[in-house]
């Protein structure tokens, strides 16, 4: 089974701030990855630096088979951002219609109005995305980053402004992409649900990480005291 | 250190060549005949002439710096472009300031739109816009980035500046070259050593500005080593 | 390319919608006209009419500048800049889409201002209408090339709106005296010369390409 990622001393610095110490990583297909952290450790650096959007400053990243050239690289991966990518001045529908559109995507209006459906946003379909509350939004960004049927899925916090019920449903969508064999990062602050999705976990602090295995991923207390040992243990040793 | 020894090399064999080229230079410049018709004030072509060629120089190098760094993404190509910009930059200051005295001297004017001051201007505005984009993006790659972006379209259009100012009718003023049989006796010598001085006086500068961007690097270097052993 | 009419038709969509850019565009240029007027009425002598074909391009590419700055200012939001860089699209096609929007809001721009500046100097612009079209759109053209590539980069700066203006000044020479060239021999005299014309041509293609291949490494973060 081929690795769909592969990250040998990736780091990002800053000028002299080292927001990413040298990192080694791999993930394959229907693998997920937690990543976690207290705020400013570098996890949304880490994220944006498997999206492709940022170059490291050290250390090489391959995402898909070594050949891959960088469009079928972008291809591959979808990312659920601090921010929802999405244009104000567009409804929902157009904004998904545009990324279809971005992506090569065929039939890019029957794609959007599946996607739509699919993610119970129907209802504000023909809303501006500008007019949507935090919650929807953050239900539209991920529509988005779904729609082209990414390999790998890179998400920052997913889960931020959800109600139960669209949280429950993102959940259950992780679960069945992963069952299909895709490959997730997930940073987020929820123990709970990473905990049921997540096989290993990497807990970073002020850039340097440590990682966790399936026992300490169980549930949601193991986790818990596993990660509070973990940052105690990166913060001594700074 | 390892970084700076090649470049202390340079810099005292730039520094020797540009004592004795300036040397003779300036013999040459003193002992030069006073020109028929325009008097002592056409000396300072001697140095007008050459420090031209500094500031085109200047902004070749800004450019060819930029498109290796796009190219190689290794800092030091970006360090060689910010470096050529501040000589060049200094340089084409100098072809401003001296142009117009020597105008002033002959034909009476400060200025005129004419091609060759024009399109000197315009490159010393491109000079001032590159070193303002430098320091005004946040990141320092991405001002890298940018800078190389900026200087490699600027370096496109001179020559279409060219073209355009011999359009718009601004060949008139400016005395063609000074080659072919122009050059009365005794000025052949100073406006040779002139340009040999000027190209020895750019590349001193050149590697102690280099010097400098190394230096930067290394303290940047060893700031982020010391924050990881702190963090 | 499929990529470039979707990014066309968004720019032109969010515009359409709040149309704030082109009516920016539209008053700046109008008043200019305006303040041409009264500098040099029709009556004066044709020694201050000579330049005014000049000052109708002054009024039109600071009114273009004035919509290049906005271009990337609706990418800002959202960080919508960043969804179109993770895009497995060519670049080139992005800075295409951007570029055609501005250069279409800029002509419509050039239509009202070139009809108003008719009105107030009292010209008949109906012989050279269409080689007039052709030089306003080929000016337009550059400025909107190299224009769009430099929005994007200074749309990332310090000081952004400033900045645009600072780096596109320099390099509009060409463009702008090609078509100041143009312009003013097609009013005064009736005649389109070649040289003006190629000049602006060979810019345009020049400028283009260089955008096109650069915006690959300007939309990086």
């Amino acid at each position: 089974m081929s690795a769909l990622l592969r990250a040998r001393g990736l780091a990002k610095r800053f000028g002299p701030l080292l927001a990413l110490a040298p990192l080694d990583l791999e993930l394959g297909p229907g693998q997920a990855l937690a990543v976690l952290g207290p705020n400013g450790a570098g996890k949304s650096t880490l994220l944006r630096l498997l999206a492709g959007l940022a170059r490291p400053s050290a250390g090489t990243l391959e995402i898909g088979p070594g050949s891959a050239s960088r469009s079928r690289r972008r291809r591959a991966i979808g990312l659920v951002g601090h921010a929802t990518f999405l244009y104000p001045a567009l409804t929902t529908r157009e904004n998904l219609v545009l990324t279809a559109r971005l992506y090569g995507l065929d039939a890019p209006a029957e794609r959007a109005q599946r996607m739509l459906a699919e993610e119970e946003l129907l209802a504000v379909a023909e809303r501006r995305a500008g007019a949507l509350s935090r919650g929807l939004a953050q239900r539209a960004a991920i529509a988005r980053a779904l729609l082209h049927g990414p390999q790998l899925l890179l998400l920052d916090e997913p889960w931020t402004g959800l109600d139960a019920r669209a949280a429950a449903r993102l959940s259950r969508r992780l679960e069945a992409e992963q069952a299909a064999g895709r490959a997730l990062v997930i940073v987020s602050h929820d123990l709970a649900r990473v905990a049921g999705l997540a096989a290993r976990a990497l807990v970073l602090v002020r850039g340097r990480a440590a990682w966790l295995g399936p026992e300490a991923l169980g549930d949601e207390k193991a986790l818990g005291d596993a990660y509070a040992a973990s940052v105690n243990r990166l913060e001594a040793a700074a | 250190m390892t970084a700076t020894t090649p470049l202390r090399t340079w810099q005292h064999a730039s520094a020797v060549a540009l004592a004795v080229s300036a040397a003779l230079w300036a013999f040459f410049v003193w002992r030069a005949p006073i020109d028929a018709m325009q008097g002592p004030i056409q000396k300072i072509l001697y140095v007008h002439v050459p420090v031209v060629l500094g500031a085109y120089l200047g902004f070749f190098l800004t450019a060819l710096g930029g498109g290796l760094y796009l190219w190689r993404r290794e800092e030091r190509w970006d360090r060689l472009a910010a470096a050529a910009a501040e000589v060049g930059v200094l340089f084409c200051t100098l072809v401003l300031v001296t142009g117009p005295i020597w105008a002033k001297g002959t034909w009476g004017r400060w200025w005129t739109w004419d091609l060759r001051l024009t399109l000197t201007l315009l490159l010393y505005l491109v000079y001032v816009s590159y070193l303002l984009l430098r320091s005004f993006t946040e990141g320092s790659e991405r001002a890298a980035r940018f800078a190389a972006v900026y200087a490699i379209a600027g370096l496109a259009v001179i020559p279409l500046n060219y073209f355009a100012i011999d359009l718009a009718g601004g060949r008139t003023v400016h005395p063609e070259n000074l080659g072919r049989g122009s050059l009365g006796a005794g000025m052949r010598a100073p406006f040779a050593l002139g340009m040999l001085t000027a190209v020895a006086a750019f590349a001193h500068l050149l590697v102690r500005r280099l010097e400098v961007g190394a230096l930067r690097s290394e303290r940047d270097r060893r700031e982020a080593e010391a924050f990881r052993e702190e963090a | 390319m499929n990529a470039l009419v979707a990014i066309l038709w968004k720019d032109l969509l969010s515009e359409w919608r709040s149309r704030d850019r082109v009516v920016a565009m539209g008053v700046f240029a109008l008043l200019v006209v305006i303040v041409l007027y009264l500098a040099a009425p029709p009556g004066s002598g044709p020694e201050a009419r000579a330049h005014v074909p000049g000052l109708l391009w002054v009024a039109w590419s600071f009114a273009g500048v004035l919509g290049l700055n906005r271009a990337f200012a609706l990418e800002l939001e959202n960080e919508a800049l960043s969804g179109l860089a993770l895009a497995p699209v060519e670049r080139g096609f992005l800075f295409l889409g951007k570029a055609l929007a501005s250069f279409v809001l800029l002509l419509v721009v050039q239509l009202a201002s070139a009809l108003a500046f008719a009105l107030a100097f009292d010209l008949d612009l109906r012989p050279v209408a269409g080689r007039l079209a052709l030089v306003a759109a080929l000016g337009a053209a550059g400025l909107c090339t190299i224009g769009t590539l430099f929005s994007a980069i200074a749309v990332r700066t310090q000081y952004r709106e400033v900045m645009l203006p600072l780096l596109l000044l320099p390099l509009l020479v060409p463009v702008l005296l090609g078509a100041v060239r143009a312009t003013n021999a097609l009013l005064l005299e009736g005649t389109l010369p070649w040289p003006a014309l190629q000049l602006l041509l060979v810019t345009d293609g020049v400028f283009a390409i260089v955008s096109f291949l650069s915006f690959e490494v300007v939309l990086d973060e």
